[in-house]
């Protein structure tokens, strides 16, 4: 195989996916690896990912390229609607994904301990391959449709590590939380990709966003623009957690903890942040969707770091302190900004990632600050104490605390209505069932 | 009423300090095997292992059928089918061949799918379903509101409203995690709830809509807690006679939550940062607030709001479906007679009141009782396990008297994770005595060190300290230690910076935009490297904090004086220092004949990812870590006065012995000795002796525990495995830094002869004592006093979260989150899991912890029935025990309120040359060996 560029590139994105349809047959054929096998293959996996993008970065520098795309080939196609299978690594993508390899790596190795002895040993290191398989993909897609499918796998693998421990009913509710916010949201990207075919007549970054990242220009402008980017941007705010869709990520923490760490922490969350960095050329030619997309960031980021301050268990407060976080960079994106972005995007990575490792630790890390601190740890929350009047702080406080009534108004206006047009087909369907004519052999609904 | 629901709670207070106590501390008035029973009614938990586990335990011999047999013939006898069939034969035939059970979801499934019946028990099987009894089960009302209309409405009333009850409680209940502290919590709990909801302008959750508009009629009628939950009860309809009923199952619905509510309430001092003021009542008031405006909530949108609240108490229970439970029944019993070879022809040939006898002895031989027995019979084997060798190691060597003078002495702690580091330290170094005794070594004390913030009590918790020592800079180096102080101000300072500027807005945007490059340092070495990132951490602090000398201020000249802020005495005065000393030794037996160098090791244990870190540290001081207690002791018996005075009470510490304490840190293998610089130079090269005798077995202790881990190479050096437990303290990823007391099993309190050379799998806590020198068993009252709550607590401890992980323990560790510095919940709104997580159980072989004490049953009998608690845990057979006759040896077995001689069995112990010989390459609980260096040649 020739060391090109192309070659380096779709080997990194496919060697977690192929070490799952491996472990995937295993798994149907009922061999239980051993955890050692497990871990070593898991590390070599990654290892060798991190390899190759070296070799991307490597031979691009070589070859004075800043982005390199790789098809290969059409998954479906009909007359001049298709959709191809071409991957893209350029300034943007390359980094990300280096730091996907990075941190799924290291969540892989730290988790060959932390799980040591569990039953879904196995399990979760196939959904933990299947994850890194889908964000990779999600980075080095060529174009929207292929990141759908990487955001699907994703979305999938992500319920399912919430739901690790289903044999106890809270997780699985989560997890069917986490999913059914994240489909629901998905309705944008798909919509997204729908007009972008329709009015573009592709989906490929390279045909709608000609250019190099930073400073892609757009085919679409004005009304189209501006819708596209507004679908859009409903996908990547179910992804990144931003208000009022926020409601999930706390509820994610019931997983094992590094999976927590690399979804909630790390990569998962962010990658709704890459969706809007990757569509700038959009919000760029709509100021009304960049308006739009900061309007949403400063609410969450503002939602985000209110919820964090207070909660009192560690993994929701990590949690919303990502969404805060997450809303300055929706912000930036909104702004226009391309680098500053991308580095805030890997440094809250990084930096959430050891929080969430960290997190079973805390109490013996707070002991022992407490005692360094000579027994007095300067007081939080005095600013808005002193800023305040009662009557105001008090009620903040439990907008605070009821999380923004964010899960009371999403029943409100999405799964209140939903489930009485649910309940009232079911009346419907009932009669029909029930009158003479209908045939009464269906399986019962209920 | 509430007090009485609430003692069903558990008593577990914040997690930080962690005291191993009786699960079943509030059935404890009750014997065990009644207890495990009614507690399994009340929190719906096993009270046995599965009988799975223990036919697995028969088939692997861990259980003996002559074992079940034993058990069996202990009970009563009576003839079922005269001359055929007694009571005895029935129960030991079923549980030796594995009655069967079937239950009614499944029956039809197995009588026609499975052919369970082919191909010729069907007139048996007739036979028996006429002979099934069903007893009628009364109609009880569903416990509380939520089953009711559970039932009624389909919805949870759990669901709805625990979300919010826990974040409230969570939040108000926090020691420091929120950045914004509850406002309003100096006036309570209901006080600062309503304050909170009572105003409008707000959302409230579905169901919930209603609770702005309740609790603002309760501000206005300004009703207390007591009458809210009152006026609760009387709008939901509970007449009074319920109310203790429904009380204790709403309180049982969070039994963490609630429990921690009332241990703060009780004890309020066990906050570890802030005391809020706490109330089981007013927690109370705002859940039943809460559910009130639930119920009506739901009914009223359910359109059943003219139904009226107290319809919940109609429903009806839910009962199986009676004809499959029939078959269940005659299935079961089918089995039975099957398995006791009794044809149709001859169930016909006896009467039919034989006939009824003979099936209600079997259907009352239900799995439960079956349990009862098989975990009786695997108690039994681990009884002789432990009694016939030590019987037979006390008949082959004769303990003899003092012999030679030791060149060391060690005081360890009776922990049982000591035993191992005894064994191997008499291993390497032949001439060195040791000794068990509580780890706070008779010294009571709070006591603050130089990097403590305040005190903190080292002894037994029902101990409450009187006395307060204060480590301090030795005088020429106070101001090495005001810069220790100020460094470690401000790395404290820097450090909590981080970790908050990290989880703001504005500050956190610059800490991972900027900063993040020295987060991706330790997040890669950490994970990659953790033991030499810990080196690395070590070797900076130690570069960077100074490291002054110190010393203990315990003594005081003054018969009273109170230090104003805590009204404790500061340190002792000369008598005190001579009872302490005098005390430990004394109950020890020693009296004389001390080598010239004693060291005192205390212990504790330090881990990461490890919320339960505090319950791996040493019990007799609380909880805490017990360096310091050896350190004041060794500072005390080193005293000039202090031994005159002991000479007085007849305990001669020669003029040439010297004291020195030390900490033993049972997770990463540290064993440090203190205040060496006052060691005399004529004792330098005992101590160096030591040093290495020391150092060369705590590496073979690692190897032992190393044994456990899966992940550490079985087959590696004490060296490796020494290296490996290094870095399993400092792993952020390994939720088993140690296996702590898991698999404690006996105590055997008694002179060392009677252990030493004994391989006993660190499963045994060692109370040194000699019945020869206590005259007046007073010392034995004092130890067992001391000794068996402790252990006791340790055991039973172990015994239920490993029986039912779930409910009495806290399950996997994997998805806790820490919360409010109080506890753990699983993800981030369950109850407060209390108990024991499943990685520090996983190998605990749950028996009741077996006490073998060196003195005659009427001595030790006297010493109990004296001491309330202590006939409370023997008669209501909490414990077991047996007693060694300190002249003849005899080993006496307490069964029921007799004692048993123990006919001896054995002939022979296996042997080894060393202990890591024996357990070299094996991960099971191993046998009782002889270790000694003679069995090699």
């Amino acid at each position: 195989m020739p060391l090109t560029p192309q070659t380096f590139l779709i080997l990194a994105v496919l060697a977690p996916g192929c070490l799952f349809l491996g472990m995937g047959l295993l798994w149907l054929v009922g061999v239980n690896p051993p955890e050692k096998a497990i871990a070593r293959t898991a590390n070599a996996t990654y290892g060798f990912v991190c390899l190759m993008l070296c070799g991307l970065v490597w031979s691009m520098r070589s070859a004075g390229l800043t982005s390199v795309s790789a098809g290969t080939g059409n998954w479906y196609a009909v007359h001049e609607f298709q959709i191809p299978l071409t991957l893209l690594a350029d300034r943007l993508s390359v980094p990300l994904m280096g730091l996907t390899a990075l941190l799924s790596g290291l969540v892989a190795v730290f988790s060959r301990r932390y799980l040591h002895r569990e039953r879904g040993f196995f399990r979760f290191f196939l959904l933990l391959h299947l994850f890194a398989f889908g964000s990779l993909l999600v980075f080095a897609a060529g174009s929207v449709d292929l990141l759908i499918g990487g955001w699907e796998i994703i979305c999938v693998s992500s319920a399912l590590l919430v739901a690790f421990f289903h044999e106890r009913p809270e997780p699985v509710k989560s997890a069917i939380r986490v999913y059914a916010t994240y489909r629901g949201c998905d309705i944008g990207i798909m919509a997204g990709a729908f007009f972008l075919h329709h009015w573009a007549g592709s989906t490929l970054y390279r045909s709608v966003f000609p250019g190099e990242w930073p400073g892609q220009s757009s085919v679409m402008t004005g009304g189209g623009a501006t819708l596209i980017g507004l679908f859009l941007l409903l996908g990547a705010m179910g992804k990144s957690a931003q208000a009022p869709f926020s409601g999930w990520l706390p509820r994610a923490m019931e997983g094992p903890t590094p999976s927590s760490a690399i979804f909630y922490g790390a990569i998962s969350v962010h990658a709704g942040a890459y969706l809007m960095l990757r569509a700038q050329p959009l919000l760029a030619a709509s100021s009304f969707a960049s308006g739009v997309v900061i309007f949403i960031g400063a609410c969450s980021a503002i939602h985000g770091t209110m919820v964090a301050r207070a909660s009192s268990d560690v993994k929701t407060s990590l949690a919303y302190s990502s969404i805060s976080q997450l809303g300055l960079i929706f912000m930036e994106i909104g702004a226009g900004f391309s680098w500053l972005p991308l580095i805030h995007i890997t440094g809250h990575a990084v930096v959430r990632t050891l929080q969430f490792l960290k997190a079973p630790s805390a109490l013996h890390e707070f002991h022992g600050l407490h005692a360094a601190a000579g027994g007095h740890l300067p007081k939080t929350g005095a600013h808005y104490e002193t800023a305040l009047p009662a009557g105001l702080r008090s009620w903040l406080y439990r907008l605070a605390l009821d999380r923004g009534h964010h899960d009371t108004i999403l029943d409100h206006v999405v799964s209140g209505p939903l489930r009485k047009l649910a309940q009232r087909m079911t009346s419907l369907e009932n009669r029909w069932r029930l009158s003479p004519k209908a045939p009464s052999n269906e399986g019962s609904h209920v | 009423m509430v007090e009485h629901a609430a003692h069903l709670l558990p008593s577990q207070g914040p997690i930080g300090v962690f005291i191993h106590h009786n699960t079943l501390h509030a059935f404890q008035h009750l014997p065990f095997e009644d207890a495990v029973v009614a507690a399994s009614g009340v929190y719906g938990a096993e009270p046995f292992m599965s009988e799975a586990a223990y036919r697995e335990g028969l088939a692997k011999g861990r259980i003996r059928e002559e074992d079940l047999r034993a058990v069996v013939e202990r009970e009563a006898n009576e003839a079922i089918l005269p001359g055929a069939l007694d009571r005895r034969t029935l129960r030991s035939t079923l549980l030796i061949s594995g009655q069967r059970d079937f239950d009614a979801a499944t029956i039809d499934w197995a009588l026609e799918e499975s052919r369970l019946l082919e191909p010729d028990g069907h007139g048996l099987f007739a036979a028996c379903l006429e002979l099934v009894e069903m007893k009628a089960v009364p109609a009880q009302p569903p416990a509380r509101p939520r089953d009711g209309l559970l039932h009624l409405a389909g919805i949870d009333l759990d669901e709805v409203i625990h979300p919010l009850l826990i974040r409230l409680t969570g939040v108000y209940l926090d020691q420091g995690i929120a950045y914004w502290p509850m406002p309003n919590r100096q006036s309570g709990f209901l006080d600062s709830v309503r304050a909170l909801l009572a105003p409008g302008w707000a959302l409230y959750p579905r169901y919930l809509e209603r609770l702005g508009d309740e609790f603002r009629a309760q501000l206005e009628q300004n009703l207390d807690a007591e009458e809210v939950a009152l006026k609760a009860l009387d709008r939901l309809g509970v007449p009074e006679e319920d109310w203790e009923r429904v009380l204790t199952a709403e309180l049982l619905a969070l039994p963490g939550w609630a429990g921690i509510v009332r241990e703060l309430e009780k004890n309020p001092g066990l906050a570890p940062h802030v005391r809020v003021p706490c109330s089981l009542m007013e927690f109370l008031a705002v859940r039943l607030t809460l559910e009130l405006v639930a119920a009506v909530g739901v009914l009223e949108e359910r359109g059943m709001g003219a139904l009226g609240l107290h319809e919940w108490r109609k429903t009806p229970v839910s009962t199986p479906s009676r004809p499959a439970e029939r078959r269940a029944k005659a299935a079961r019993l089918w089995d039975a007679l099957r398995r006791l070879g009794l044809s149709e022809r001859d169930l016909t040939a006896w009467n039919p009141v034989l006939r009824r006898r003979l099936a209600s002895e079997i259907q009352k031989f239900d799995a439960l009782e079956r349990r009862r027995l098989f975990h009786l019979a695997y108690e039994l084997r681990h009884e002789q396990d432990v009694l016939q060798p030590l019987a037979l190691h006390r008949r082959n060597k004769m303990p003899g008297g003092r012999g030679r003078r030791p060149f060391a002495d060690v005081f360890f702690c009776i922990d049982e994770r000591e035993e191992s580091l005894r064994r191997h330290l008499e291993e390497v170094a032949p001439d060195v005595k040791t000794h068990g005794t509580a780890g706070f070594f008779g010294v009571a004390m709070e006591y603050t060190g130089i990097d403590d913030a305040h005190g903190a009590a080292l002894c037994p918790v029902v101990v409450k300290p009187q006395h307060s020592v204060r480590e301090r800079p030795s005088s020429h180096h106070s101001q090495l230690h005001r810069r220790r102080v100020s460094r470690r101000r401000a790395w404290a300072r820097m450090a909590r910076q981080t970790f908050l500027s990290s989880r703001t807005l504005l500050r956190g945007w610059a800490s991972t935009t900027a900063l993040w490059p020295l987060a991706l340092f330790p997040l890669v070495t950490r994970v990659l490297a953790p033991g030499r990132y810990g080196r690395l951490e070590k070797a900076l602090h130690k570069r960077l904090i100074p490291q002054p000398s110190t010393e203990l201020a315990f003594t005081r000249s003054e018969a009273e004086a109170h230090i104003a802020s805590n009204g404790l005495l500061q340190g002792f005065t000369l008598e005190e220092m001579i009872d302490r000393v005098a005390g430990t030794l004394g109950n020890a037996g020693l009296r004389d004949g001390f080598a010239r160098l004693v060291a005192i090791l205390g212990h504790g244990s330090t881990s990461l990812n490890n919320p339960h870190e505090s319950a791996h540290d040493c019990g007799a001081c609380g909880g805490g870590r017990g360096g310091p207690n050896g350190r004041v002791f060794a500072a005390m018996a080193n005293r000039r006065d202090v031994r005159r005075g002991l000479r007085a009470r007849s305990v001669e510490i020669p003029g040439d012995t010297w004291f020195v304490g030390g900490y033993h840190d049972t997770c990463n293998a540290g064993i440090a000795l203190f205040d060496l610089e006052f060691v005399p130079e004529s004792h330098r090269s005992e101590l160096s002796r030591l040093r290495v005798a020391l150092d060369a077995a705590r590496a073979l202790d690692a190897q032992e525990r190393v044994r456990r881990f899966e992940a550490a190479s079985a087959y590696g050096g004490p060296g490796r495995a020494l290296r490996h437990v290094q870095d399993r303290a400092e792993r952020l990823s390994e939720p088993r830094p140690e296996y702590g007391h898991a698999t404690n099993a006996v105590c055997i309190v008694g002179r060392r002869e009677l252990t030493r050379g004994l391989f006993l799998d660190r499963r045994a806590f060692l109370v040194s004592y000699d019945a020869a020198q206590d005259a007046g068993d007073s010392a034995l009252a004092r130890l067992l006093g001391a000794v068996v709550p402790v252990c006791a607590g340790i055991s039973l401890e172990y015994y239920f979260s490993f029986v039912d992980n779930e409910r009495y323990g806290c399950g996997t560790k994997l998805p806790h989150n820490v919360t409010g510095l109080i506890g753990v919940m699983n993800g981030h709104a369950s109850d407060l899991r209390t108990g024991l997580p499943w990685q520090m159980v996983e190998v605990h072989e749950p028996v009741r912890i077996l006490f073998a004490v060196e003195s005659t049953p009427e001595r030790v009998m006297k010493v109990m029935s004296a001491n309330p608690e202590l006939a409370e845990f023997l008669g209501n057979r909490w414990i077991r025990l047996a007693t060694i006759d300190p002249d003849s040896g005899e080993v006496w077995i307490r069964r029921g309120a007799e004692f048993e001689r123990l006919s001896p069995a054995l002939d022979t112990l296996p042997s080894a040359a060393s202990s890591a010989d024996w357990f070299r390459g094996r991960i099971e609980h191993l046998p009782i060996a002889r270790i000694s260096s003679e069995s090699a040649r």
